[in-house]
């Protein structure tokens, strides 16, 4: 969700560059904006796109990393029947270079400044539901809307769960067993709750990548990575709990690193406005 | 500051000490079933350390750079084992030998041609401006507990997770909150008052409540409306107006030009909503109040 509209490069202290963002065809023009005494040098005319859509240019290296190694495989395969050593070197560093255009895309997705790959997808065989708890005030009513539907809306997530002082908000995309009614739907939950022993939880746990932890079962399938943020209680407060967490946000997604540093610390300030308010 | 400081004592993020991916993983005991939830520690898994996310994102730089030189190298590499080897130059596709030759220049100039366009990528680094003036906290004196836990809540969100240094609040023709760093008054230390009558009067507001949008100004030195907010420290670098609702607008004042990124811009809007649907609820609730 995170973009960057306007990007720009030091290279040395001489050249300054400011980027056009992505842009459609295959030759756009490029804006290029003159400073005072400094030269300009736009390497933004190396980025392009095909604008085949659901082609993502990035993972261009890897293709040709496949492509160019089986290529000099095959070529070492098929090829005289003396192999030189000249030819093994140059082929062994030919199958090192395609190893590494490989792992080029994997690498780029941790450079700051990357826009994610991924989009998100929706959950196959999840149904959208939104159950809450039955007692719960106004007020509390109001904020656990909100934060699910923010939550919902601004992160990459498709499932969210919420439980804050003893009350459940579940909305989003959930896989419910076929068995289960509209009205034991928060009995399962809170039942798989109990199991998952998530509501003693002290940290934020953030699983980027597909786990097998027991309370993925809980989540639909497709779920790739989950965020757990736990409700800390104010430090301010004066009551003198032994315990200092009262409940806990989990957020599941469909793709895999769904949640940056931006993402998490505005999850964790949604979460503290679940607090109780003494 | 102390507002801002609360969130970031209260929550460390630190991974558990890793357990590899594969392993097996405890089998905790099931817990009595009962009404409510009950209470166990976790003992799930915890998840690993990704050491190479994060020794990418500390070495950010030179990892942008390394496709260009990995590729530089295997060029010459390659020139030089032909060099070497006593083989013409020569770029055929005639020989097996000429033919691996041709596709590792191939993959070199491929891994040269992403460096470049990774290094094309790197956010400019912009220094935060330390606002110039004073610290206060004015809060309109008959709002009940609820609103005001959630107007500071809001602050402490937006200062913590945003570069937001200043948030004002005029809600129906009221200041009802003004937190953060202030202009200072010429003469004494106090801040400069929000005078909202004159602020709703002005083009900045009706601009921002006619469209009904939220409005982002994101150099304020190259805005002529500046001077419509003298509240707000002279050397604010970039300024968000919320508006919220049709009756009042949100001033965050932040101190990096561009400081605001879009998805801060989004949650702002619906941080927004939030506070105009409170603020409205407890307008229509209240009793009168006493004009002074």
């Amino acid at each position: 969700m995170i973009t960057i509209t306007a990007k720009s490069l030091r290279l040395n202290p001489l050249i300054q560059l400011k980027t056009a963002p992505k842009f459609r065809p295959r030759f756009a023009s490029i804006s290029a904006r003159l400073d005072d005494s400094q030269q300009q040098l736009n390497l933004s005319v190396l980025r392009f796109t095909f604008g085949i859509p659901g082609f993502d240019e990035s993972y261009l290296p890897r293709w040709i990393g496949y492509g160019f190694g089986s290529l000099i495989v095959l070529n070492h395969l098929l090829g005289s029947d003396s192999v030189t050593g000249a030819q093994l070197r140059s082929e062994s560093l030919g199958i090192s270079l395609a190893a590494f255009s490989v792992a080029l895309p994997y690498l780029g997705k941790f450079l700051k400044g990357a826009t994610p790959i991924d989009q998100a997808t929706l959950p196959e065989g999840a149904e959208q539901i939104f159950v809450m708890s039955q007692n719960v005030s106004v007020s509390q009513k109001e904020d656990l809307a909100w934060a699910t539907y923010v939550l919902l809306r601004n992160t990459n997530t498709t499932s969210a769960l919420i439980l804050a002082q003893g009350q459940l908000c579940v909305r989003g995309y959930w896989d419910v067993p076929d068995g289960v009614s509209k009205d034991d739907l928060l009995d399962w939950f809170k039942i798989k709750i109990e199991e998952t022993g998530l509501s003693d939880l002290t940290d934020t746990l953030y699983f980027p990548q597909v786990g097998d932890a027991e309370f993925w079962r809980m989540l639909p399938q497709g779920t790739r990575s989950v965020l757990v943020q736990p409700v800390q209680i104010d430090p301010k407060s004066t009551n003198n709990e032994t315990r200092n967490t009262e409940g806990f946000v989990l957020l599941a997604s469909s793709i895999r690193y769904a949640y940056g540093d931006k993402d998490r610390a505005w999850i964790r300030a949604i979460s503290n406005k679940l607090r109780s308010k003494d | 500051m102390e507002a801002g400081r609360i969130l970031h004592i209260a929550i460390p993020w630190s991974p558990r000490p890793r357990r590899p991916r594969s392993s097996h993983l405890p089998n905790f005991p099931r817990f009595i079933r009962a009404s409510s939830i009950q209470r166990a520690s976790y003992k799930g898994p915890k998840p690993g350390r990704d050491w190479i996310a994060d020794w990418v994102s500390k070495n950010d730089d030179t990892v942008r750079s390394l496709p260009i030189y990995v590729g530089g190298a295997s060029l010459l590499a390659v020139l030089f084992n032909r060099a070497v080897s006593g083989i013409a130059p020569v770029a055929d596709a005639s020989s097996s030998q000429s033919r691996a030759d041709l596709l590792t220049l191939g993959l070199a100039v491929t891994n040269i041609l992403a460096g470049l366009v990774w290094l094309s990528i790197r956010p400019k680094t912009i220094t935060p401006v330390d606002p110039q003036g004073v610290e206060c906290q004015v809060i309109y004196p008959h709002l009940s507990q609820s609103v005001v836990s959630e107007m500071f809540w809001a602050w402490e969100s937006l200062s913590a997770v945003t570069c937001c240094r200043s948030l004002v609040i005029v809600y129906d023709c009221k200041c009802i909150v003004q937190i953060g760093v202030a202009a200072k008054l010429q003469n004494d230390d106090n801040p400069v008052a929000v005078d909202a009558a004159k602020l709703m009067q002005g083009s900045l507001y009706q601009g921002v409540l006619k469209s009904g949008a939220q409005s982002y100004l994101a150099n304020l030195s190259l805005y002529p409306g500046r001077s419509e907010l003298p509240f707000l420290p002279s050397n604010t670098q970039a300024v968000i107006l919320q508006p919220l609702g049709d009756k009042g607008i949100a001033i965050l004042g932040g101190d990096t030009i561009r400081g605001f990124t879009t998805s801060d811009q989004a949650w702002i809007t619906y941080v927004g909503d939030k506070l105009d649907a409170t603020l409205a609820k407890y307008m229509s609730n209240k009793p009168a109040v006493v004009q002074e």
